[in-house]
């Protein structure tokens, strides 16, 4: 009967049916990408999805080369199928290459900074109630003598009349919390050198340049700005799997007059068929104030 | 850059190699299966399964056909790289610590430890027409060594003369018509851990465990340039295209806890190959690096560590573009 067999078949039996077994793996190739997906059981027992993505390169090489891309794979690799074995061969994380070219200025601000603390420290934490030396009160040359006793007899008057000197004094900088670019002495000194020597020194001369069209590439960006001045560094967003530009592009030019003439000129000039956008990148306009 | 994580070893990586094109890599580690991969995408063409002990030193001939390996288990053996099967296996006496194929790959040497009761020796061995019977026939020249054992080895120029790294530090030139030492020089306090040429093979450099990697003029073995680091080096190579110098170490696996951590200590460091100044690190390996390897077009790089993982780095293009400030 033809009805049973529909009945048989339904939705709710083949979700029952399927509870044990998983989906075969599929692969799917299209426009230069390897989809590759794959069902596995993970922990507690739920099924998990993998979505692999490869691009599929074509290159050339030479004969001997293309001959040992053939080989057949052997030893415990006979049975893996074409292309990396994921058991294997994992893509790693994005890595940079560091420069440590300014590693010597920024050792020799931390021991400026770390002598400057013992200068002060000799001269400033030790000083006599008696007789303002810099030595301990106790062991002030006249602690016996009539100057000791003069002060400690009006002592009473005195101390409280010091006592707000000095307060008003470290008030300032301890009663309300200041950042440390707003305080007065010697730290702002030291954040400004680390502020100049590191990441933000680029910020403040990076330009950012909107409203590219989709085809533009690295080289284009670089040939756009190039007559400007000397390039520092060059960032182009693009689409991750297709390598298309996403309309926008971040420059940091070595000197910041450059950056100023490339945003006079620039912006607002046509290229391809469209109309630039160019201002100097935000996080640069935040730190500036 | 993204490197390419390959993960075949299931014990530290003892040593890497690419072949003369740079497709393949191979590399060897404490298990006792070496593997070859494709460079370019990190897929495992195979491995080569036969050693019974930690393998220590591999190399492939140039036309990329026989590939060299030797181990621990006291053995020598020779493989066809196609299809991963053992042409011939050489019985020793002790490990083999060191082998290398001649630049024209008719010859082949392999160097043995000091150990149970036998001293080191460097054999000299014909590999034209190799085949089962290589086991049994006799080397070309035999070198016993009575000093300190061999660690690390190299062909000179012209495979006229034998380069050969010591465990005192010690580097002895050896002349191969004679078997005589022609010349010998120590510039390193501790052993020599591993021995690279450069591209035209006129110097070689030299990483050792006295914290430094230092360049020679591989026909008079003058002292040329001095890496420092404060930390073991355990391999050392230079690029092929650019005047860089890329080494890979860090604290010994024993040592770790018993030694102040650092960040960066098993960072692969770049030096300028004339000024000795490091500009960059990169960073991944979570155990001392053992091996480093330039690709032979010196675009990409290889690190193969006590972690067992070999890491493949295709540069990016600011490492192309850095100048060095002078």
């Amino acid at each position: 009967m033809p009805a049973a067999e529909e009945v048989k078949s339904s939705w709710a039996d083949e979700v029952e049916l399927e509870g044990g077994a998983l989906p075969p793996s599929t692969e799917v190739r299209e426009n230069g990408f390897k989809i590759l997906t794959e069902y596995k059981l993970g922990e507690d027992n739920k099924k998990v999805k993998i979505v692999r993505t490869y691009k599929i390169e074509k290159r050339i090489v030479s004969k001997s080369i293309a001959l040992r891309k053939t080989w057949a794979k052997f030893g415990e690799s006979a049975d893996d199928k074409p292309g990396p074995n994921p058991a294997t061969t994992i893509g790693g994380e994005d890595v940079y290459m560091q420069y440590v070219t300014s590693k010597e200025e920024d050792n020799k601000v931390e021991e400026d900074a770390l002598d400057k603390l013992k200068m002060m420290g000799d001269k400033a934490v030790v000083k006599c109630r008696t007789c303002n030396g810099d030595h301990w009160t106790s062991k002030c040359p006249w602690k016996d003598t009539a100057l000791a006793s003069a002060k400690t007899a009006d002592g009473e008057k005195k101390a409280p009349q010091m006592q707000p000197q000095t307060a008003d004094s470290t008030t300032k900088s301890t009663t309300k919390y200041l950042p440390p670019n707003m305080r007065g002495d010697g730290a702002s000194k030291r954040i400004d050198n680390a502020g100049m020597s590191g990441a933000r020194r680029d910020d403040a001369i990076a330009i950012r340049v909107s409203n590219l069209s989709d085809s533009t590439t690295d080289a284009d960006l670089e040939e756009l700005v190039k007559p400007f001045g000397p390039v520092h560094k060059l960032y182009l967003a693009k689409e991750k799997q297709t390598g298309q530009c996403r309309g926008f592009g971040y420059v940091h030019f070595k000197f910041r007059n450059d950056a100023v003439k490339a945003i006079a000129n620039l912006n607002g000039h046509g290229y391809d068929h469209l109309i630039l956008n160019v201002d100097w990148s935000k996080p640069n306009t935040s730190s500036n104030h | 850059m993204k490197p390419l994580i390959l993960h075949g070893h299931e014990r530290a990586i003892t040593q890497i190699k690419y072949n003369r094109e740079g497709d393949l890599l191979f590399s060897s580690s404490k298990d006792t299966i070496p593997n070859v991969w494709y460079s370019l995408n990190g897929e495992r063409l195979g491995t080569f399964n036969g050693h019974q002990g930690a393998v220590w030193c591999i190399d492939i001939d140039w036309t990329t056909t026989r590939f060299l390996s030797g181990a621990g288990d006291n053995s020598l053996k020779l493989w066809d790289v196609e299809t991963g099967t053992t042409i011939g296996t050489i019985s020793t006496n002790s490990p083999v610590r060191a082998c290398n194929f001649s630049y024209s790959a008719n010859m082949a040497v392999f160097a043995t430890d000091k150990s149970m009761g036998h001293q080191c020796e460097i054999h000299i061995i014909d590999v034209r027409n190799a085949d089962e019977s290589l086991g049994k026939s006799s080397p070309i020249l035999r070198i016993p060594i009575n000093g300190p054992r061999v660690s690390s080895l190299i062909w000179g120029a012209l495979d006229e003369t034998l380069l050969t790294g010591h465990e005192d530090g010690e580097i002895m030139q050896w002349d191969l018509q004679t078997g005589k030492k022609i010349s010998n020089i120590k510039e390193h306090d501790k052993v020599i851990m591993d021995m690279q040429m450069s591209k035209d093979a006129t110097m070689f450099i030299t990483a050792s465990k006295d914290h430094t990697a230092k360049l020679f003029d591989s026909d008079n073995l003058m002292l040329l340039k001095t890496y420092k680091t404060e930390r073991p080096v355990n391999s050392a190579a230079v690029s092929p295209i650019l005047e860089h110098v890329v080494l890979g170490g860090g604290q010994d696996a024993m040592d770790v806890t018993t030694t102040s951590a650092r960040i960066g200590k098993f960072d692969s460091r770049f030096f300028h190959l004339a000024f000795e100044e490091e500009f960059g690190r990169v960073k991944g390996h979570f155990g001392p690096i053992n091996s480093v390897a330039f690709h032979p077009d010196g675009k990409s790089y290889s690190s193969g560590g006590e972690d067992g993982y070999v890491r493949v780095h295709n540069f990016d293009q600011s490492y192309f573009e850095y100048g060095f400030d002078y």
